[in-house]
């Protein structure tokens, strides 16, 4: 033990110095960031485990008139990833591959979007619409991969599927572009917009505003606890006059037609009330949100957007005759009684015009000329009423006019007469009028217009702008608005002329070539009409209206069927089931299949049962 | 020693103990047992996390008593031995030690796992006094610190062959702190810790060249620094520099006619250039996880997920907490995982959030007491041998302190270095409480040896 000489003490207590320096310098580090900085690292705690989960909010409910929910929210499972703070040791990797399995999906397109959600450092949604039994499977996913979660959410779902798909229109996908425009409106990159008819045209008003969950995470990522939420607000709810039984009856009965495609518009002729409107080929809006993004694709592919019910414009055929037999009658040119001859054909200037039924009708009059549709008979009347008469009344009726209704692509026809030749300074010939008076030549209308057309006739002049919304109930308490009814024009005729042409179109259907859509114990009046079609086969249509004995006529409706030959026998049942469903009653052809013929003692001229008179 | 003196020499110490040091110890196990355990709460392995921490504790506090009951002067005489001990079980974790995250530093007994670094240097420090208080007389002399160095080194390669970089710098302070106060020559000890330091900082300057600058351009200042990391004509230029500053600081100090050796001003390119070269070695020997410390450490917001995440999420932590901490068990940072090795090398992050300033100068100041009452036992312990051996342990302890707190407040690069009595770590623990042991013993027996 040695022991060598005095220990240097001062030097000890320079080491007790620095010693005790190094003590003051954290002591004051402490205090600066526990005692100054506090509130800016309790933020930085604070956002460290905390994730916001947007919540959607329920879209507004699309009712029909009755109170039908054509478009609402059903409780979906979202697959949703919350990247951790702590990334180190966690692999996104067998979480694609994992996923990939589950969910069908290609593995590296869902590795992006796992790295994109760690590079941005926010929750993202790897697939929505789970269905129950692959959410069962993925639950048990959450408890290896940390981040992955299921969260319930409200989506679109439209119960009837295939639906008014055109007027509803359908919800869809943001392009980056379309986002940055809507960001500002409190859009997320995910969220989903409504891409056609009502869904995109009251997109503000359905939307909502959307909620959100406060969540604890942990490091990885894993949900522990609700911190707090952000209720949501839903969206406002819109009323259409749509009628859902017209419309399914119009939607089904089309797609059962030879060709499957087509247009049926239903109108109340005492209101303009829309109550159906079809256009075929239609599409499931519900497919745009199922997990299978191949199911997508391919709707997406496949899907026609063009609504022919106010796009499409065809030659209307013979369901013009009723409106220029309507300008033939009021304007005195032709009497109800005077009959022509038809022998299959009418020769004009040389030219030969031939009737529909080259056998020829014999001797025809008012009522059977139209019952039957007889071409030549309409030639006549159309070179005794003048084209410009006719040229009047359709127009009167909003041919060659859009109807304004509230949606977008509509398109006005194109009407033809001696005025719009004067225009373009081209001659009018007799030949034309021929044309005109049998709804050929260059006459196009839409579904809609000829929809509209035949309701005047029904209501006796009042031509209607057709409204479908009823009313939108907004969510934030602000008053209904309720659309208004709006008289677009009337066709002014005399008393007798409309009388005669509504008993027309009732012959037409008890003992013409309406008989396809005969209802017993329903007034119901048509037209039949087989359009020429340069492009293929002849277009089918039907016009026609109905009514309960001794009330106002309560539906009126056109149904164009693409191709579809003869409109008595393929778009007249159409509008047949139409008429059912408007009227609530069981289809009496359900069970009793055979409809008898028209009996022959009809057919000749004088013998046609009176029906009762509508109005 | 005989059962019946042992007992005597109990009855005799309680008058002489340094009771404000052993009520520091206590209250550091206390508050640090609290932080750890609310920290390891989430851990998976908490029970035996919970077990394994009072099986140390209850032997460490058995040491602690063991170790004040005979005289520390019995450890001078053993000093050899002790060295020997130092060097076999640092060797032997070499060549046993079990490979845990990249180390080679654990070593599994009697299904006890130990990591005899810290134990190795406490048995260097004990090793060291001895050494310095036989060399009283030629203290002054060069050979003395080389020597020193040359008994220190052995044990300190091996460490840094586990390799565990971070044990080993907590040698420098012990081997500097004990020089120091034994009185070696201030300016040959500077040189040579200079000389390391420099070594040291030399890779830490092209570290921070090279996230501050990562694109510099070949002409400027960090990329000419850059370049002398190749060992090319850049070297050279700089080598030449230090001769030239070598010779001018010469010139003017004659030309001032200031009395220094000339000898001094050649030992400054000789230091400068072989720091240097030193430092350039260091450089390319450098591991990629630690020069990602000093990443973290120099730019924290360079990469907030990598490197940095450790630094940026404690300093979050401690901040956090404020004035009077989240309580304990309800810190966010720790108990959601967001904190790194919370139990273990960042419990005063814990602390600082679940506890908050309080509880953070309670530990600042408990310490501060502690080491207040280890110079204390220096400056009264009776021989020389205990001076050095407090003087030691004084400066290692608070090395570690201003490491480990440094680097949870981001004062310090991420060294894997554990706040004794705090940090979740049996044999941390248990050596802790001998070493602290041997420093309550040189108290108790200042004045007599019992």
């Amino acid at each position: 033990m040695s022991r060598g000489g005095a220990v240097p003490v001062e030097r000890l207590e320079l080491l007790w110095y620095v010693i005790a320096a190094m003590g003051l310098v954290l002591g004051l580090r402490l205090a600066q960031m526990q005692l100054v900085q506090a509130a800016e690292w309790r933020l930085a705690a604070e956002r460290n485990r905390s994730q916001m989960i947007h919540q959607n909010a329920p879209r507004g409910r699309i009712y029909d008139r009755n109170g039908v929910a054509v478009a609402t929210n059903a409780p979906a499972f979202s697959l949703i990833f919350l990247p951790g703070k702590d990334r180190r040791r966690q692999d996104l990797n067998p979480l694609a591959q994992e996923l990939g399995r589950q969910l069908g999906r290609d593995p590296d397109e869902l590795l992006e979007k796992l790295e994109q959600a760690v590079r941005e450092e926010s929750a993202i949604r790897l697939a929505e619409n789970l269905p129950t039994q692959t959410m069962f499977r993925l639950s048990e996913l959450k408890t290896i991969y940390p981040g992955v979660d299921l969260i319930v959410e409200a989506r679109r779902w439209y119960p009837f599927g295939r639906f008014a798909s055109h007027l509803l229109g359908y919800m869809g996908k943001m392009s980056s572009r379309e986002w940055r425009e809507r960001k500002p409106k409190g859009y997320r990159v995910d969220s989903r917009t409504g891409r056609l008819g009502l869904e995109k045209m009251f997109e503000d008003e359905l939307r909502g505003r959307d909620g959100g969950l406060r969540m604890e995470v942990d490091a990885q990522g894993r949900l522990k606890r609700v911190i707090d939420k952000i209720p949501f607000e839903a969206g406002s709810n819109v009323h259409l006059t749509i009628d859902a039984a017209v419309q399914k009856a119009a939607d089904d009965g089309l797609r059962a037609t030879a060709t499957g495609r087509g247009a049926a518009v239903a109108i109340d002729p005492r209101n303009g009330d829309l109550l159906a409107m079809s256009s075929q080929p239609d599409f499931d809006p519900n497919a745009f949100l199922s997990t299978d993004p191949a199911e997508v694709k391919s709707t997406v592919l496949e899907l026609s957007e063009f609504n022919n019910a106010i796009s499409g414009a065809y030659p209307p055929g013979s369901t013009f005759k009723p409106i220029a037999g309507l300008a033939a009658l009021s304007e005195g040119r032709v009497k109800p009684d005077d009959s022509v001859n038809c022998p299959g054909y009418f020769e004009l200037g040389g030219r030969t015009f031939l009737c529909w039924d080259h056998k020829g009708h014999h001797r025809v009059s008012w009522l059977m000329g139209l019952a039957l549709s007889c071409d030549v008979y309409f030639y006549q009347l159309g070179l005794k009423t003048g084209g410009g008469a006719i040229e009047r009344f359709a127009r009167d009726f909003g041919l060659g006019q859009a109807t304004g209704i509230a949606l977008k692509g509509e398109k006005g026809g194109h009407l033809f007469g001696p005025e719009t030749r004067k225009k373009t300074n081209k001659g009018w010939y007799d030949g034309d009028t021929l044309n005109l008076a049998i709804g050929q030549g260059e006459l196009t209308v839409t579904p809609l217009q000829m929809a509209i057309a035949v309701a005047a006739i029904a209501n006796r002049g009042t031509v209607w702008r057709p409204r479908y919304i009823q009313k939108i109930v907004y969510a934030d308490g602000r008053p209904d608005v309720v659309k208004p009814v709006e008289r677009r024009g009337v066709v002014s005729a005399k008393d007798a002329a409309w009388d005669e042409v509504q008993r027309g179109l009732e012959v037409v259907i008890t003992s013409g070539t309406g008989g396809g859509a005969r209802i017993p114990g329903l007034l119901v009046a048509g037209k039949t009409g087989t359009a020429q079609n340069p492009h293929g086969e002849d277009h089918a249509w039907f016009v026609v209206y109905a009514a309960r004995p001794g009330e106002p006529a309560s539906i009126a409706i056109s149904v164009l069927v693409e191709n579809g030959g003869h409109g008595g026998t393929t778009a007249a049942p159409v509008a047949r089931k139409m008429i059912l469903a408007h009227f609530g009653m069981e289809d009496p052809a359900a069970t009793r299949p055979v409809i008898p013929k028209m009996p022959a003692a009809l057919t000749a001229p004088g013998a046609v049962p009176v029906p009762g008179r509508l109005r | 020693m005989t059962m019946a003196r042992a007992v005597r020499v109990q009855s005799g110490l309680s008058g002489r103990v340094d009771w404000t040091y052993i009520g520091a110890v206590a209250g550091l196990i206390i508050v640090g047992s609290l932080a750890m355990l609310s920290a390891a709460s989430t851990t998976t392995f908490y029970s035996s996390i919970l077990q394994k921490h009072f099986i140390a504790l209850t032997l460490g506090i058995t040491l602690f008593t063991l170790t004040l009951a005979f005289n520390y002067q019995v450890f001078q005489d053993q000093s050899k031995f002790l060295y020997g001990m130092a060097i076999m079980i640092v060797a032997a974790t070499l060549i046993l030690g079990r490979i845990s995250r990249g180390q080679r530093s654990w070593v599994h007994l009697f299904g006890f796992s130990f990591q005899p670094a810290e134990m190795a240097r406490t048995l260097v420090v004990l090793a060291l006094a001895d050494f310095l208080d036989r060399r009283a007389r030629r203290i002054q002399d060069l050979s003395t610190i080389l020597t020193a160095l040359a008994i220190c080194a052995p044990v300190m390669i091996l460490v840094l062959k586990q390799p565990d970089f971070s044990t080993t710098l907590t040698f420098v302070p012990a081997i500097f702190g004990m020089m120091f106060a034994a009185g070696v020559d201030t300016f040959q000890l500077i040189a040579i810790f200079g000389f390391g330091g420099l070594a040291i900082s030399v890779p830490l300057i092209y570290t921070i060249c090279q996230i501050r600058w990562p694109a510099a351009a070949a002409h400027s200042l960090p990329g000419m620094i850059l370049a002398t990391s190749r060992m090319g004509w850049a070297t050279l230029a700089a080598i030449g520099l230090f001769c030239a500053l070598g010779l001018l600081v010469w010139r003017l100090s004659s030309w001032m006619r200031v009395q220094v050796k000339p000898a001094a001003f050649a030992a400054i390119p000789i230091l400068l250039s072989a720091a240097l070269l030193s430092g350039i070695v260091v450089h390319k020997h450098l591991k990629g996880y630690q020069r990602n410390r000093f990443v973290a450490w120099i730019a924290p917001e360079s990469d907030v997920q990598g490197a940095a995440y450790n630094v940026i999420q404690s300093q979050i932590a401690v901040g956090s907490g404020g004035m009077w901490g989240k309580g304990l068990f309800s810190g966010t940072q720790s108990q959601l995982g967001f904190l790194p090795e919370r139990h273990t090398d960042f419990v005063f992050a814990n602390l600082g959030e679940e506890m908050g300033f309080w509880g953070t100068s309670l530990i600042l100041g408990l310490y501060m007491v502690l080491l207040w009452r280890i110079v204390s036992a220096a400056r009264l312990a009776r021989d020389r041998y205990g001076y050095l051996v407090c003087a030691g342990l004084a400066s290692t302890l608070a090395f570690q302190l201003a490491l480990n707190v440094g680097m949870c407040l981001g004062l310090m690069p991420v060294a894997g270095v554990p706040l004794p009595l705090v940090s979740y770590g049996g044999s941390s623990l248990l050596v802790t409480l001998w070493t602290l042991g041997i420093v309550a013993n040189i108290y108790a027996r200042r004045y007599a040896l019992l």
